[in-house]
């Protein structure tokens, strides 16, 4: 029968031996919420953490899905996030309207000439024929107050077209956009990957205008972190970016992998990313993850003069050079 | 048809209107044409898929653990509330406002607020399972603990037992039938909340599966997910009913004749 000064002195040899390891607790960890689709840089550190020699080691990685980037933004707010996928609208409303402070780190997807671009369709018969024909038309976007309606708007705007008055805009999001559009219940609709291409597949849609109409560089998809989470751990910010820099070279480097890695995570079938992942009609992916900080600006200027950013906003509150991507 | 029917047995008459139900819908889905309305066969051919993966598996699990954790803390928590609101006008009195205002509220639209407070992870998910759960619960445990006969109460009492011996020896097992039909009340809506709460922030789970491919308009998988979610919850309320039955069986309740395969 072991004896109780015996088990102690076990008990002590564990607690030093233990105490001698590295501390696995030691090892910071992010809180990372993200979103599909667009994010193929996270889904790879996701889903093959191996490739990534720093992860798992010298920081951990916790990570949270949302619907949508608004919600992030509370949740960044709040305290229960680190860093997030953010568009420059969600950004910019939450600096305005809750003081949110945070830095850009690495631009996911955008939009540059010959890329994708986000557009709206009619069907093929269709006796729209430009942004004018429009009047007391039915229009579809994926949610009310995105980025992607406030493009839209200021692009109606622009073609003489009331946003508020002169349409009805009806809330489709992307997914269901396709079929408000073939069912009749829009008379134009909103269309981003994968959509798009399963809609050009099928044909008898015809596009109408695109957000490239109204600026050749839209800022979709950007990487946020909090400002105070940055400024108290900087190095682990800049692993973080460096290791994301990495994950889009890889994503961009081996598109098969990286079709299968979109595929697990978004459970889409492999045959329905081939038309258009990582092609030339996908979104614009930069392999250095740098961010159009000048588009940003530019897209905060918009949505202040739509009146969706309650006060002006200089893009450079959103800076700090030394972790943003490419990292030196 | 009817003679046929009860020949059959309850099981007979749940796969035929469930196999109607399939028929129906196939046929409704074929003639409509619609992208986000698939037939039958084409969403149950992805059920044995989505089982078929060891993470979907484990993603379903999370949810049901979640579950289970909110479901048996509302257990804890709300029988006893419950019960001393029966048995207490002053409690009774205290408490009803605030249930009254609480029981229509969607408590998965307090998800966003929960979020701010608890944070993402699955503490925010089981306290709006709990949350779902606790009122129905309360309610039925209630109604059960007002409907005691007195008699037994005033046996118990002049035999010296104390209040909170009487609580437990003699309102609970009359209450019974109540706080059970309470927990299937319950049951349902911890799968629906379960599923809600993971509508906003998710790590794993059930609803992960729902809406990410509702996500990418993959609408077999949507459907299939649907089916599997609505098999869970028929299981678990054919066991819930079982042992509803062996537990309360001197009870003649008379929701016995609505439940499926109560005899009618």
């Amino acid at each position: 029968m072991m004896t109780f000064s015996g088990s102690f002195k076990r008990l002590l040899c564990a607690g030093l031996l233990a105490a001698s390891l590295p501390a696995t607790a030691d090892v910071p960890t992010i809180r990372v919420g993200w979103t599909i689709p667009a994010e193929e840089a996270k889904y790879w550190m996701m889903r093959r953490p191996d490739a990534f020699p720093d992860l798992g080691k010298k920081y951990k990685i916790e990570w949270v899905q949302f619907q949508g980037t608004a919600p992030m933004v509370q949740a960044m707010l709040s305290g229960a996030l680190d860093c997030s996928s953010q568009a420059p609208l969600s950004l910019g409303q939450g600096a305005a309207a809750s003081d949110l402070k945070a830095y850009i780190l690495a631009q996911h997807v955008g939009e540059k000439p010959g890329s994708f671009s986000v557009y709206w369709a009619v069907p093929e018969d269709s006796p729209i024929k430009s942004i004018a024909d429009l009047k007391g038309k039915t229009v579809g976007v994926n949610v009310y107050g995105s980025g992607v309606h406030g493009g839209m708007a200021m692009l109606l705007k622009k073609n003489g077209i009331d946003p508020e008055k002169d349409i009805k805009l009806v809330e489709t999001g992307f997914p269901g956009s396709e079929a408000a559009l073939r069912g009749g219940r829009v008379d134009v609709g909103v269309f981003v990957q994968p959509f798009a291409s399963r809609a050009e597949a099928k044909g008898g849609v015809r596009k109408l205008f695109a957000l490239s109409d109204l600026m050749p560089n839209t800022v979709h998809v950007m990487e946020v972190c909090k400002k105070d989470w940055v400024d108290a751990n900087v190095e682990t910010a800049k692993l973080y970016t460096r290791d994301m820099t990495a994950a889009m070279k890889m994503a961009l480097d081996n598109r098969d992998e990286t079709i299968k890695v979109v595929s697990e995570v978004t459970r889409a079938p492999a045959a329905a990313l081939e038309p258009y992942l990582l092609k030339a009609n996908d979104f614009a992916h930069d392999p250095t993850m740098k961010p159009d900080f000048a588009a940003v600006q530019t897209m905060f200027d918009m949505y202040t003069e739509l009146g969706m950013i309650k006060k002006p906003l200089k893009v450079d509150q959103f800076r700090r050079d030394d972790v943003v991507a490419p990292v030196k | 048809m009817k003679s046929a029917l009860r020949k059959l047995g309850p099981a007979a008459s749940t796969v035929l209107s469930l196999g109607a139900l399939l028929v129906l819908w196939e046929i409704l889905a074929r003639l409509a044409q619609i992208d986000g309305f698939p037939p039958a066969t084409e969403a149950l051919v992805q059920v044995p898929l989505i089982l078929g993966e060891r993470e979907s598996l484990a993603s379903i699990g999370a949810s049901l653990w979640r579950m289970f954790l909110g479901g048996a803390l509302a257990l804890c928590f709300a029988v006893p509330v419950g019960l001393a609101m029966g048995r207490n006008k002053r409690i009774a009195q205290a408490l009803n406002p605030v249930l009254t205002a609480a029981y229509p509220i969607p408590k998965a639209a307090l998800m966003p607020i929960i979020m701010l407070w608890f944070g993402v992870g699955d503490l925010s998910k089981v306290l709006v399972i709990f949350l779902g759960v606790s009122l129905p619960l309360i309610y039925h445990s209630f109604h059960g603990a007002h409907a005691v006969d007195e008699k037994l109460l005033w046996s118990a009492m002049a035999m010296g037992m104390k209040p909170v011996a009487r609580l437990f020896k003699v309102v609970l097992p009359s209450a019974l039938p109540d706080v059970l039909l309470g927990c299937r009340v319950g049951l349902a809506m911890a799968l629906i909340v379960m599923i809600s709460s993971e509508m906003i922030a998710r790590q794993s789970g059930a609803g992960d599966l729902l809406f990410n491919a509702l996500d990418m308009a993959l609408y077999g998988d949507v459907y299939a997910m649907i089916v599997i979610l609505a098999a869970i919850g028929f299981v678990l309320d054919w066991v819930f009913e079982r042992v509803r039955r062996r537990l309360v069986h001197w009870a003649e309740s008379r929701q016995d004749a609505m439940v499926p395969g109560g005899g009618v």
